[in-house]
């Protein structure tokens, strides 16, 4: 009940807060912005100008406009996005895209919590030994290297010099290679992710029953799932660290050990469970980052997703496309906050919900 | 001191250092203690002193930097079953040795009832632990499947099934003779039960419920008295207080230290009490050990170390206690401070602070001789009517 109740109230919160966001895009996108400038170009016929206007409805004052956006928007259109090709409706490419960056928001994800924790754990239980050493170089790496030049560099090692020395080279970017699944398929279109299944390729690959689709797609995952999550691993790592060398000085980790527990049930069992609220944070938090940390990595590795999508939007001004993208991240991050928090409670008993 | 007494514990010369940055710092320097089975003995001191340094090495619980550099930790462990007596050097124990003998043959329970419990799981499940940790379960564990058993016979619809059961529970019961291994779903209800027992053992109020809560759902006393369920839960043959009472407000004190005394007597363990309370050592221990700057510098019946205090520093301490009637502007108190313990006095600890210090004391240390029957002291002057 109480539990009911508080994620009620926590939706109803978030209304004001996307209602926010979208505001503030709607404002700095067609009014700090020109919206014209994605329908005319130095080619336009000056004298059909005044028709464009009229057409997209920017000849109305801007409160008008506003309140018509905000209408339209709940009646669930959000606009048409000029800039792909076909003018389709920004949910529909959002549909599309969707898939390819969350697919690789959570490999990114599963990078990043499953050698993160483990890395801080041992870090902190073996603190100034060598491997604490090494994994407080790896993550301050992982904090400071900007990630289009992360990316470029695991390109060019694991693609181009492991080809140039004859070694097994990972795909240097695409989330699939093409030309293998239409052999395999013989469809003649290879990969379609218009008309795919799930639009996930490592769950089509598994629907079609082939596995070596399933390794290909695993294989194209591997460097921009890494690269994304690179840096939500280093900060996890160095959270997961000083939290845990923070709990290891708890009382209740001398009561442990004075029941005779070995060091290896003190720490999994009593340690652990406490130094990973404030990791949950982090993750919670890193996975609405994910979101727009794509951005760079899908322009690098010409992945087909969100991020490059809404990025191309930006550079032609395709002002609906901007909208919706920030509109859908805004509510991915909501949605992440209320998952941190409703995990807080399983985790320490003392976090009630009211 | 003599080894015919029944003793349980006899720590001899213990020294042990910690090596930080500034330098050693000698934090116990040849204590000797002895604990006689069934006794409850106070350890009293200033802070700094040493007192719980000295329950951690019992325990093998001191950390780096710190080490045991020396001496014994005898400890006399009876098995309760055959009455034999087995000595042990805990000293020389492997660290895995000595996790049987943590929480199970020696337990502690620690000063303050805030930080010591795990926040985040269930008091029951905390107790529990410690008892599925060190107790073969086999014979409780098949004592609740006989007991859940004869439940569903009372609900039983037919006769063939309630003559199924029967046979089921015969089988368990003829092999609770020789209990086999326990299985997990059993066990685990067993050591729950075991933990409820231990709750009402300490007199918790509705145990039941109790062990369903996690720890910030009690209060202090309650906490302590759950902190002391679950040292006592494997029946230990020594029980170390830690500053047990120090936190805890007057009266709560005065339930868990009556506790403390009822226990004692129901489960037959030997009691450390670490207190500088002295009030706490008057009320519960039989005997004291005074320790001073990582020394032991006394130690008697208590009754008789309270009539007779014969080290300057055990007279300064208790003079130093107020009294009721007596009407004094200032209160009386040992003149300067703890030394510290990087560079300690040489000769006896304690010269420096005291008014009958001479020479010898500055060059030699006095060793613990029994001054009067049972009655340990180690002074060049010693004082008090000998």
């Amino acid at each position: 009940m109480k539990l009911r109740d508080f994620i009620l109230r926590r939706v109803l919160l978030a209304i004001p807060v996307i209602f926010g966001v979208l505001t503030i895009t709607w404002f700095l996108s067609y009014v700090v912005g020109d919206p014209l400038a994605m329908f005319i170009t130095e080619r336009t016929n000056p004298a059909a100008i005044p028709g464009i206007i009229q057409d997209h409805g920017f000849n109305e004052p801007l409160v008008i406009q506003y309140f018509l956006y905000l209408r339209t928007l709940l009646a669930g259109d959000w606009g048409v996005s000029y800039s792909t090709g076909g003018d389709l409706p920004v949910l529909t490419v959002i549909a599309r895209k969707f898939p390819a960056t969350i697919e690789l928001a959570i490999v990114a994800m599963v990078f990043a919590v499953i050698l993160g924790v483990p890395l801080g754990i041992l870090s902190a239980t073996r603190k100034d030994k060598p491997i604490d050493h090494f994994t407080r170089v790896f993550s301050l790496a992982g904090v400071s290297m900007p990630i289009f030049w992360f990316a470029l560099l695991l390109k060019y090692v694991l693609f181009y010099q492991f080809s140039v020395w004859g070694l097994p080279y990972l795909p240097s970017g695409d989330r699939v290679d093409n030309e293998l699944w239409k052999t395999v398929l013989h469809n003649g279109v290879g990969y379609d992710f218009t008309s795919s299944i799930t639009g996930f390729v490592l769950v089509d690959s598994l629907l079609y029953g082939q596995p070596i689709l399933f390794g290909d797609a695993v294989l194209h995952l591997i460097m921009p799932g890494f690269c994304l999550g690179y840096l939500t691993l280093a900060i996890i790592t160095r959270m997961m660290r000083s939290s845990m060398l923070e709990v290891m000085k708890e009382d209740y980790i001398t009561l442990a050990r004075s029941k005779g527990l070995t060091e290896r049930i003190v720490i999994y069992r009593h340690a652990l469970r406490n130094a990973l609220i404030p990791t949950v944070t982090v993750i919670g938090l890193a996975f609405g980052g994910l979101m727009s940390g794509a951005v760079l990595t899908e322009t690098i590795f010409n992945w087909p997703g969100l991020g490059r999508w809404a990025t191309q939007a930006i550079l032609v001004s395709d002002m609906a496309a901007i909208n919706g993208f920030v509109l859908l991240v805004a509510f991915i991050f909501v949605s992440a906050n209320l998952i941190v928090d409703l995990t807080y409670g399983a985790l320490d008993p003392r976090i009630r919900y009211g | 001191m003599s080894q015919s007494q029944d003793l349980v514990l006899s720590i001899k010369g213990l020294t042990t250092n910690f090596y930080t940055y500034e330098g050693v710092v000698k934090a116990l320097d040849g204590i000797e203690l002895s604990l006689k089975r069934g006794d409850t003995m106070g350890v009293v001191g200033e802070t700094g002193c040493g007192k719980s340094v000295t329950a951690k090495c019992v325990l093998r619980l001191i950390e780096p930097p710190g080490r045991i550099d020396g001496g014994q930790i005898l400890f006399y462990d009876r098995d309760p079953k055959t009455g034999e007596t087995q000595e042990t050097d805990i000293v020389q124990l492997t660290p895995l040795e000595m996790l049987s003998i943590r929480g199970n043959r020696i337990a502690i329970v620690f000063q303050d009832p805030a930080t010591y419990p795990n926040p985040v799981f269930r008091i029951g499940a905390q107790i529990a632990e410690v008892v599925t940790l060190h107790q073969d379960l086999g014979r409780e564990a098949l004592e609740v499947r006989i007991k859940e058993l004869e439940e569903s016979l009372k609900n039983s619809p037919s006769p063939e099934h309630q003559a199924k059961i029967r046979e089921q529970i015969e089988h368990y019961v003829s092999m609770l003779e020789n209990p086999p291994k326990p299985d997990r779903k059993y066990a685990r209800k067993a050591a729950w039960a075991k933990a409820v027992d231990m709750l009402r053992l300490v007199r918790m109020p509705s145990p039941d419920q109790i062990a369903n809560q996690y720890p910030h759902e009690l209060s202090g006393g309650m906490r302590q008295r759950a902190l002391i369920a679950m040292a006592l839960a494997c029946n230990p043959s020594i029980l170390i207080c830690d500053e047990a009472t120090t936190a805890l407000d007057v009266t709560v004190q005065a339930q868990v230290l009556n506790l403390l005394n009822i226990l004692k007597k129901e489960i037959g363990a030997s009691i450390l009490i670490i207190t500088h309370d002295l009030g706490v050592v008057a009320e519960t221990c039989n005997s004291v050990t005074v320790m001073y700057a990582g020394t032991t510098v006394e130690s008697a019946g208590t009754k008789q170390l309270f009539e007779n205090p014969v080290h300057p520093y055990t007279i300064g301490l208790l003079t130093a206690i107020p009294k009721l009637h007596e009407n004094k502007e200032r209160l009386d108190q040992i003149p300067g401070t703890v030394p510290n313990l990087i560079n300690p006095p040489t000769g006896c600890r304690f010269h420096p602070r005291c008014a009958f210090a001479t020479d010898i004391c500055v060059s030699d240390r006095p060793s613990l001789e029994e001054v009067l029957p049972g009655h340990y002291v180690a002074c060049h002057h010693p004082q008090g009517n000998l």
